[in-house]
């Protein structure tokens, strides 16, 4: 069975809500499963069809988007298989409580990407917006499993609240990137706003250069050889979560280690000075 | 059977279950890894009395290693799951750990989950990081010289245990001279193990004895001080050491591999080096469910 093509019909208007539009709707009823299902445009509810052409195309089984000018929230919505491509941007909510599967997104993506994220992997080829990889609004747990892979800039609040899971923002992070984090990695290849690792428990920030004041939570651990780091170059390369800015050998990083406000132990490991 | 006019008797060895894993040790040097290796496969014979056996598999370039450093393959066998969690939890512990440098790897996917830095966490005090890279989970443990890289649990493998063979030689120097040839062949065998100093056995056993509570006894049968003594004897006239090796292995398939190495090898040298003929150990079928006959495998 071919994928199917989605083309947005009108681009003016409010965002589409695109929760439920899965692969895996598609896998079991086919191109008239999601022909019928209806989609909230702002207020109203549509069917997809009336919002969308739909053509076969793409990867067997995938789904690719073309949104046009217009906003496409919550795509991939709790997606637990299958492949979603978005030729283009993404409003809000992109891969939110994803399960399995990958996303793809050719543009840049809203807030709330990834949020409460459990498993499978998102790749943004743009920027992300906040809250990356956090709880959703009224949520206690961030990403708790999956991969999330920005190759350009990130919002603030990127991994808040995150408990496991990989998230790898190539360019510049806002502010308050880890706050709050309970475990996971979080990958950050060109700089972090202020306030980095504030409250967090467990977990990795990697970062290419020293925060610009070290946070008054943390402690500062030196110098040392990181072994695992060398697992988890060959496995971020591997996927293209390995910023560009980081050395490609070596295992040497300093270590800030924090926030003891919190009681915590993360670190923050600063590549660049090895 | 007769190889390079060494008799090779029509016998079997007689072999039984294991529980098994491979565990990958790594350091900053080679010397480092054996360093660690030694002392993690020190005193680990025998289940008789040591509660595992456990032998280096082979070294490891930095190319086939997790951490691109020089390492070691290394396989511990136990009788049971528990005690084989037992004897790696302690080894790994007290002797990888301890080791400068070192980091300690699963070298099985597939099987029973044996815990290996899951037994050694709380070691680091509140203080150790558990990481998940790849779909595995390792524990980050701070020790003097840095941190200790320990991968959380290993699995275990249905092995073999106790495949042998036995080569009777003229004398004590040409039975070194074969054991030592057949050492050097079945190290270079994959998944097989010589538990054994050097990989040779020279008190090989039979079961029980005349003492009560004797679990073993020497194997009289193959002892040549003892030929003209012991009526049940086999050893023959012209034979004055006896020397065996003892396989382990992650199948039976890696264990006839094995001794068929290693009795090549001993064949090679031929009566001409001493080598009068080659059997091996069974118990009438008493000891465990596999038997490798020796003509089989060497067909």
């Amino acid at each position: 069975m071919s994928g199917a093509v989605l083309t947005t019909r009108d681009s003016s208007g409010p965002p589409i809500d695109m929760t439920g539009v899965l692969p895996e709707r598609l896998a079991e009823g086919g191109r008239e499963a999601l022909a019928g299902l209806m989609l909230l445009r702002g207020r109203e509810r549509h069917r997809l069809d009336t919002l969308f052409t739909l053509e076969d195309g793409g990867p067997t089984g995938a789904l690719v988007l073309r949104p046009g000018g217009a906003v496409l929230d919550g795509v991939g919505t709790g997606m637990t298989a299958g492949d979603i491509r978005v030729e283009g941007d993404c409003g809000a909510c992109a891969g939110s409580g994803m399960r399995g599967g990958a996303l793809t997104v050719e543009g840049n993506c809203g807030a709330f990407a990834a949020a409460e994220m459990a498993g499978g992997s998102l790749r943004v080829a743009g920027d992300a917006g906040n809250f990356l990889g956090a709880p959703l609004a009224g949520g206690t747990r961030g990403m708790s499993g999956g991969s999330v892979v920005v190759a350009g800039d990130a919002g603030d609040r990127v991994g808040e609240r995150m408990r496991r899971g990989l998230i790898a923002v190539h360019g510049r992070v806002g502010s308050l990137c880890g706050a709050r984090m309970i475990a996971g990695t979080i990958v950050v290849g060109a700089g972090c706003g202020p306030d980095a690792g504030q409250a967090m428990r467990r977990g990795s920030i990697l970062l290419s250069r020293a925060p610009e004041a070290i946070p008054s939570g943390f402690s500062d651990g030196g110098m040392n050889d990181w072994l695992f780091l060398e697992l988890m170059r060959k496995e971020l390369i591997d996927g293209g979560a390995w910023p560009s800015g980081f050395p490609t050998a070596g295992t040497r990083a300093r270590r800030l280690i924090g926030d003891r406000s919190a009681g915590g132990i993360g670190e923050m490991l600063i590549l660049s000075e090895a | 059977m007769r190889l390079n006019g060494v008799h090779i008797e029509d016998t079997f060895a007689e072999a039984f279950p294991m529980l098994g894993t491979r565990l990958v040790v790594t350091a900053d040097t080679p010397a480092w890894v054996q360093a660690a290796v030694v002392s993690m496969t020190g005193f680990a014979t025998s289940v008789i009395a040591c509660g595992c056996e456990a032998a280096m598999e082979r070294a490891l370039p930095p190319g086939e290693t997790p951490d691109a450093r020089p390492g070691a393959a290394v396989l511990l066998f136990a009788m049971s799951k528990a005690e084989l969690a037992k004897q790696v939890a302690r080894r790994v512990g007290q002797c990888v750990m301890t080791c400068p440098g070192t980091a300690c790897y699963a070298g099985l996917r597939d099987g029973p989950s044996i815990p290996l830095g899951n037994a050694l966490r709380y070691f680091g005090d509140g203080w150790q990081i558990a990481k998940r890279i790849g779909g595995r989970r390792y524990w980050r443990i701070p020790v003097m010289d840095g941190e200790f890289l320990c991968e959380a649990a290993t699995a275990a493998v249905e092995g073999v245990g106790g495949g042998n063979f036995i080569i009777l030689a003229a004398d004590r120097r040409a039975g070194l001279a074969a054991a030592q040839a057949a050492v050097l062949a079945i190290r270079a065998v994959p998944g097989a193990i010589l538990p054994f100093p050097g990989g040779v056995v020279r008190s090989g056993s039979k079961i029980g004895g005349k003492y009560k509570g004797m679990i073993a006894s020497t194997n009289t049968a193959f002892c040549p001080t003892l030929r003209t003594a012991v009526p049940a004897s086999l050893v023959p006239e012209g034979v004055e050491s006896i020397l065996e090796l003892v396989i382990d292995g992650v199948s039976e398939a890696a264990v006839a591999a094995a001794m068929r190495a290693g009795i090549a090898a001993v064949a090679d040298l031929g009566a001409a080096g001493g080598v009068v003929s080659v059997t091996a150990g069974n118990y009438g079928g008493k000891l465990g469910r596999h038997q490798f006959r020796l003509h089989e495998v060497m067909a």
